[in-house]
């Protein structure tokens, strides 16, 4: 797969692997690397992330050593950004270039040892929340303006909120657009858009004060995360194109588009209304952006390795090093420093079919059967990443390391423990059919999941699916999969994002994500608590305990890896760094060298 | 004569209208839904149902390839990307752009490639087969068709990165492939394609070369030739007013069809050097499931195969009054 576009399905690419995560993937899935670095894998030391004041939401951004202003930065993709029109956007790979051009209420400020906090973009903090978590407050930067110079209004703001109602805009999120209306997914039933003048009546705007309140039909003690998603970016009132925003937006961000061919290239220049004083995250060094498309992954890598004429000044901007490349780049000294890496923000896994392996005892020793190792290996070592073994991923406030099944001490599978359990259960040589989309990768994995399945006492059944229609097969809850390849990457970095859509009862059905159809009161009942508690650290603790006893007492899914991915820059570029939430090249801290 | 590419060019359309009713129902025969792709990770059957009307792909199947035909010929008005202008070939499903201005946008990239690479592989093929055929048995023949032998079986995506690394990464000798429109700067142009052009060639002359060779050999010992020697002509006169015009016929048949090929996308090439041509287009059509830009690809290189083998057949034609009548 290693041309795709990968804004494919409900899923989107991400693995250095070639693979593929069912992922909601979009601006805000914060994250960053928070595991221990695998041995020979890297130095990085992601965090976790902090809800940051009203000063740490205010502008300029702190300087960069070594960083001074000028030049342009080239980056090289295989493929054009899908989407522009910011409403339209939820692929990560679209927001690499949104953190450019678009603003949204809040965003995230990222360090340079990629610690990152959420603060106020446009607002001057991450909002005021009333006792429930139901109204939400945020007041406008002052001197916030548009790339002609016209003021940016609440306005502006709002209609970013009331366009997604369109006909014409289909992909991107709809977090707010159900808490804004409450009624689930048939939101929009309940406003027809802005375009015949009639507004959301559960946004309030006060124009003197420069104040945007939000009434939610629900209590969102997360929804300033939720506001992050370039989805929710502002749009200008007055400069709508609609259909043709997609095209050319209008710039809030530090740059705008001077010339865009389609899948060839794309220049931005400086947006000299935009103010370093407003924007507390953005550095924006070089004087423009060149993006060149079209340019295969290794083709790219490679270019970036040699470093000649242009190519000095480039970075890719979301595809990591590739496997024929990584030994290369990891064990030249020199190249080595013009790498960076992160973990990807969110957790592979094999879902268990919990309606047709019904018996705990089985899915533990699957579990425990499970090839972590040689799985890893395929995908190339120790560096592609960290051993998974819970739901949620390092990027998630909260997060804390279990063991449960001893992964990580036997991460080859521990078939005398499998056999063991399946003895118990009176099981011995049940039948496992395993679903995986049909792409190089997966063969390779699925034969020692095959051999380690069968050395546990199983009999396993392989079953390859087409990949681009992989996760409509086994989303449909009739399937006849006991265990299917998937991942998940959540939208912001709060432990609801992942365990609500994976496990909640609720979100069983055809089309929906809880693929290994589990409905347990005590989940059910533990998703709506936390997910109500106004504190994110406080919330976040309950939510790790959840994690854990899911893995205990039901054990639904089969953690498999935090994946890892490494970026090459050239030899002229400085400030580059790992970008946690969409992992890639953090564009707006890169500047070139003297 | 007139009648002749009539009917070759009647046929050519049917050809194509064929290959367009298939290429339709391949793709919807796969289990995938361009809209569910294009409908993103929340996508309640409300939102699909507007995506499939934004896509115009909301109708059944026949009527679908009705409108897309008509289309062609009168125009078409979408919901979403308002009036296309006969011929119209639809929107992308991906870069929602026209797809007959994307195609017309790659195709110079082609053609530059096909042709120059063209010149290169017939110069340096048709030559060397003919000094193999003149030095028959000797050193120089035996290098050269044991040489033809390996570069014919050289891959493009080997060769290309091997001769980027050498010849550009490490020796700095040539320029990186790139394209830049002859019109905008001749010289980038030529410089930009060159190393293309001659990994994409290796292969091709070493056929050209294996075949010219062949050809001559056989050539050189028919009646006529044997004749015309014997009748006092000079060995060069022979060669090539006799021998070699005796020879070219079927190359010129295996040229004609190498370059419709060619003009359909050089795909293998076009991938090795992230060149953006009709090639890189056609994958892309298939990877993201773009089925308006996999049609108008597709006709592009069904329509070069098949001009290429109406010249290569009007070329016979009049040579052979037989073909004629055929």
């Amino acid at each position: 797969m290693s041309f795709s576009r990968r804004n494919f399905l409900i899923a989107t690419s991400v693995a250095a692997a070639g693979s593929t995560v069912l992922s909601a993937c979009s601006s805000g899935d914060a994250g960053g690397s928070g595991g221990t670095p695998s041995a020979g894998a890297t130095e990085y030391t992601g965090a976790k992330v902090t809800v940051g004041t009203a000063a740490d939401s205010t502008g300029p951004a702190p300087e960069i050593p070594g960083a001074k202003k000028g030049g342009t930065i080239y980056g090289l993709a295989p493929d054009d950004f899908s989407h522009l029109d910011p409403q339209r956007i939820y692929y990560a790979y679209n927001s690499t270039v949104a953190l450019l051009l678009h603003r949204c209420l809040t965003g995230y400020k990222i360090d340079a040892s990629g610690k990152q906090k959420l603060v106020g973009d446009l607002a001057t903090d991450t909002g005021k929340a009333s006792d429930d978590n139901k109204t939400w407050t945020f007041t406008l930067k002052e001197g916030l303006k548009w790339e002609d110079g016209s003021e940016l209004t609440v306005e502006d703001v709002r209609h970013g909120f009331e366009r997604s109602w369109a006909p014409f805009i289909t992909e991107g999120a709809d977090y707010a657009q159900r808490a804004l209306t409450g009624k689930g997914g048939d939101w929009r039933d309940a406003y027809e858009g802005p375009y015949k003048g009639k507004h959301l009546d559960s946004i309030v705007i006060d124009k003197a004060k420069r104040t945007i309140t939000f009434k939610l039909a629900e209590s969102k003690p997360d929804f300033n995360f939720t506001l992050a998603m370039h989805s929710y970016a502002a749009v200008p009132v007055k400069m709508d194109t609609k259909e043709k925003y997609d095209k050319k937006p209008v710039a809030s961000g530090p740059y705008k588009i001077k010339a865009h061919t389609t899948d060839k290239s794309m220049v931005l220049i400086r947006n000299k209304h935009w103010d370093p004083k407003t924007d507390s995250i953005r550095n924006a060094y070089p004087d423009g952006f060149e993006f060149r498309f079209g340019i295969e992954t290794l083709d790219g890598v490679d270019r970036l390795i040699a470093s000649q004429g242009d190519d000095a000044y480039g970075v890719s901007i979301y595809k990591g090093v590739p496997a024929e490349r990584i030994q290369k780049v990891l064990t030249d000294p020199e190249l080595k420093k013009r790498t960076f890496n992160g973990l990807l923000t969110g957790t592979y896994f094999y879902w268990i079919n919990t309606k047709r392996v019904t018996d705990l005892k089985v899915r533990q020793a699957l579990i425990h059967a499970w090839p972590l190792q040689q799985i890893r290996q395929i995908y190339g070592g120790p560096s592609a990443g960290d051993f998974a073994t819970s739901v949620l991923s390092p990027d998630i406030i909260g997060y804390e390391k279990t063991d449960v099944y001893n992964k990580l001490k036997k991460p080859q599978g521990d078939p005398a423990a499998a056999k063991k359990l399946l003895k118990e259960a009176g099981k011995l040589g049940q039948k496992i059919v395993y679903a995986f989309p049909n792409d190089p990768t997966y063969n390779k994995t699925k034969v020692v999941i095959e051999n380690a399945l069968k050395a546990a006492g199983f009999t396993p059944v392989i079953k390859p699916l087409e990949s681009t229609a992989y996760y409509d097969q086994v989303q449909q809850i009739d399937n006849s999969y006991d265990v299917m390849w998937g991942g998940w990457s959540p939208d912001w970095p709060t432990a609801y994002t992942m365990i609500q859509p994976l496990l909640d009862g609720d979100a069983i059905g055809n089309g929906k994500n809880n693929v290994s159809q589990t409905d347990v009161d005590w989940i059910n009942e533990g998703i709506k608590k936390n997910a109500v508690i106004p504190d994110q650290q406080e919330a976040g603790k309950a939510w790790a305990a959840l994690d854990k006893r899911i893995m205990e007492e039901v054990a639904p899914m089969i953690p498999e890896t935090y994946q890892r991915r490494f970026y090459v820059y050239g030899n002229k570029v400085g400030g580059a760094q790992f970008d946690p939430n969409f992992s890639a090249t953090l564009l707006y801290k890169t500047f070139v060298k003297a | 004569m007139f009648r002749f590419l009539v009917r070759r060019i009647l046929g050519a359309a049917v050809i194509l209208l064929i290959i367009s009713a298939l290429v339709f129902v391949l793709f919807y025969a796969a289990p995938r839904d361009p809209a569910r792709i294009a409908c993103g990770k929340v996508c309640t059957p409300e939102t699909l149902e507007l995506v499939r009307k934004n896509l115009a792909i909301s109708d059944p199947l026949p009527v679908q390839y009705w409108e897309w035909l008509k289309g062609l010929f009168v125009g078409r008005d979408y919901s979403s990307f308002g009036h296309c202008n006969a011929p119209c070939l639809g929107y992308s499903f991906q870069s929602r752009e026209p797809v007959l201005d994307t195609i017309l946008d790659r195709f110079p990239t082609t053609i530059s490639l096909s042709l120059g690479a063209a010149v290169v592989f017939l110069t340096f093929g048709v030559g060397t087969g003919m000094l193999a055929a003149v030095k028959q048995g000797k050193a120089l023949d035996k290098i050269a068709s044991s040489a033809s032998l390996i570069a014919s079986s050289m891959q493009i995506y080997v060769v290309g990165v091997f001769a980027t690394y050498l010849l550009v990464d490490q020796l700095h000798l040539l320029d990186r492939a790139s394209y830049t429109p002859f019109t905008d700067n001749p010289g980038k142009w030529f410089s930009g394609l060159l190393v293309p052009w001659l990994v994409l060639s290796l292969i091709f002359t070493a056929n050209y070369t294996r075949m010219t060779r062949s050809q001559m050999v056989e050539s050189l010992s028919q009646d006529y030739v044997r004749t015309a020697r014997a009748k006092g002509l000079s060995s060069r006169t022979v060669f090539f007013r006799f021998a070699w015009r005796g020879a070219m016929g079927p190359i010129v048949t295996i040229f004609g069809l190498d370059l419709g090929v060619l003009l359909g996308g050089a795909i293998i090439t076009e991938s090795t050097f992230s060149l953006q041509g009709l090639g890189m287009l056609s994958v892309k059509a298939v990877q993201n499931n773009d089925l308006p830009m996999l049609l108008g690809v597709v006709l592009v290189a069904a329509g070069a195969i098949v001009v290429f083998n109406i010249i290569v057949d009007t070329v016979y034609a009049l040579i052979d009054p037989r073909v004629r009548l055929a």
